[in-house]
């Protein structure tokens, strides 16, 4: 029965409604998240298991394009959590605020704030991008 | 129309558990992470990086201790949470069946590098 709830992209497009959009984002996130942790550990680790390859390997995430997927990353993993902070909440405090228009209400809060927390990463990581990735400001 | 009207009583078994991981473990990554991301991306910059930075990070026992914390909550987070997208699209059931060993290997693998990594220490070369 749980197996045939349709949860994938159609399914959400089938559904024509904003409800899904926080749990898709969300998943999304939280996987584009998991991929840089995975990455993120393997490299780091390397200052120990081969620490002659940690600065080339920084050297990668240096690159213009990895910069501007670190900026969308940065606003997954501000909305994961606030997200991840409403779902904690509604589950183990207020169950009673699951249902479909408080759900619909909260995609307006919970885009705003993270919206709001990611204008300084954008300011910083994009003045970075700018700076080193493209070599603006004077120096390269 | 709501959901829920009555108390849950959650089963005792593993999914159970990890349901709760998921919610309890979250309230804890928001400090962790955010911080943790501030510091090294924001403060620090990604251009800064290198051997001689995570030397100095790493000086300090409480960072080593701090990171410890962050690499088994946001990793076991991430694998659970990969665990269940998963078994929400996969329907055979011996993929299902074999899904849970592959995901705790996963997890034990990386969080052993990690962990590793962390407590020897930045070696020169």
């Amino acid at each position: 029965m749980q197996r045939n709830i349709k949860t994938s992209l159609s399914g959400y497009m089938k559904y024509r409604s904003l409800g899904l959009l926080p749990f898709l984002l969300h998943r999304l996130a939280g996987l584009a998240t998991l991929a840089f942790l995975t990455l993120h550990i393997a490299t780091t680790a390397t200052v120990f298991f081969a620490p002659q390859w940690y600065g080339t390997l920084i050297q990668i995430f240096r690159n213009p394009i990895i910069m501007i997927i670190e900026i969308i990353l940065a606003f997954f993993i501000i909305f994961h959590g606030v997200n991840g902070l409403r779902i904690a909440y509604f589950d183990l405090f207020r169950p009673d605020l699951w249902d479909k228009q408080t759900t619909h209400e909260f995609i307006y809060i919970t885009g705003l704030i993270s919206f709001i927390l990611w204008l300084p990463a954008f300011g910083i990581l994009g003045y970075d991008l700018l700076k080193y990735g493209f070599g603006l400001f004077g120096s390269g | 129309m709501t959901i829920n009207q009555e108390p849950l009583r959650p089963s005792r078994n593993i999914d159970a558990l990890g349901w709760k991981w998921m919610r309890y473990s979250a309230f804890l990554l928001i400090p962790l992470v955010w911080i943790h991301s501030i510091i090294q991306a924001l403060i620090t910059g990604g251009h800064n990086l290198s051997l001689e930075y995570v030397q100095m990070r790493w000086l300090y026992l409480g960072w080593r201790v701090y990171d410890i914390f962050l690499l088994g909550f946001a990793f076991s987070h991430g694998v659970n949470g990969l665990r269940q997208v998963l078994l929400d699209y996969i329907k055979p059931e011996w993929i299902r069946k074999g899904l849970n060993p592959l995901m705790f290997l996963l997890w034990i693998v990386f969080t052993a590098i990690g962990a590793i990594a962390i407590i020897g220490g930045v070696r020169m070369p």
